[in-house]
């Protein structure tokens, strides 16, 4: 009777043992995805909050049928040219030139330099533009006609 | 004697093979706690970096075209998570109504929403002209909605 019952126990904790070994580590691992999530979204919220943009200019030239809008980084991000989005009068305008401090090369657009997008391919004065940036932070400016 | 050794040897495999069934059936029983686990914890960190934003410009009056009778949004991906740019995947509500004829454009090369890309969502449904709407989205748990003018 003796080795029956240690030997029915040794192979009960042997089974408590490794399952302890597998909830552990699926129970780690699962924390560790949740938890490198949210600190990717608290990182994405400081970018968030430190990116800021102001169009100071906004213009249509009906003569050369050119949309030239120029924003300032006026925040402590660095934003990605490629991730700034354009709407004029809510549509979305791709395959317009940008340059940044007069580089059109660059793809970085950095603190207090300003962008200048130049668009040709609408036909009309859209009357409002929408610059989005990649955090999402956006602003809105009416466009004024230049001769 | 030997009936009792008999007896102990038949006690002994029977007690074996009874706690390693309960044995098995724990292991198992634990191991699909274990996947469960894991699932979740890859479904939750998904909805965590999920983050979407729907850039329409609320202000201009071609959000609603009251010729063709459509909705016309722009949602841009904001999180760390690559979507599928499916209007199956994401959920819309129009003033409270769930929308279903909602077809999803990605306006980037290739066919993954990735982070920074953005996708219009043109959107059959009429409206009464000079009134106020919502639009909710939903794509993973994060909701977003959208307030316009017709």
């Amino acid at each position: 009777m003796g080795f029956s019952v240690s030997g029915s126990a040794a192979i009960i904790f042997a089974a408590m043992f490794v399952g302890f070994g597998m909830f552990h580590s699926a129970t780690v691992n699962g924390f560790e995805t949740v938890s490198d999530a949210q600190q990717d979204r608290t990182d994405r919220t400081l970018v968030q909050q430190n990116t800021a943009i102001e169009i100071w200019s906004a213009t249509w030239d009906g003569g050369a049928g050119e949309l030239t809008v120029r924003a300032n980084n006026t925040g402590s991000t660095e934003l990605s040219v490629d991730e700034v989005d354009l709407l004029a009068d809510n549509r979305y305008v791709r395959g317009y030139d940008t340059s940044v401090g007069g580089d059109g090369a660059t793809n970085l657009w950095l603190a207090q330099e300003t962008l200048e997008i130049t668009v040709t391919s609408l036909d009309a004065d859209p009357g409002r533009v929408k610059l989005i940036t990649g955090p999402g932070v956006a602003v809105t400016a009416s466009t004024a006609e230049v001769a | 004697m030997a009936s009792v050794s008999a007896s102990h040897l038949i006690l002994f495999i029977a007690s074996m093979v009874i706690a390693a069934s309960v044995a098995g059936v724990f292991t198992d029983t634990v191991g699909r706690l274990g996947q469960a686990i894991s699932d979740q914890g890859l479904d939750v960190s998904e909805n965590v970096r999920t983050d979407v934003e729907i850039i329409s410009d609320a202000g201009s009056d071609a959000v609603y075209n009251d010729s063709t009778g459509n909705i016309t949004l722009y949602v841009k991906n904001t999180g760390s998570e690559t979507l599928p740019a499916r209007a199956d995947r994401m959920d819309l509500f129009v003033d409270g109504i769930f929308e279903t004829n909602v077809e999803a454009t990605l306006l980037e090369d290739g066919v993954q929403w990735r982070p920074g890309g953005v996708v219009r969502l043109d959107i059959a449904h009429s409206l009464d002209p000079d009134t106020d709407h919502r639009v909710k989205l939903i794509v993973n748990a994060d909701e977003e909605v959208f307030k316009f003018r017709s």
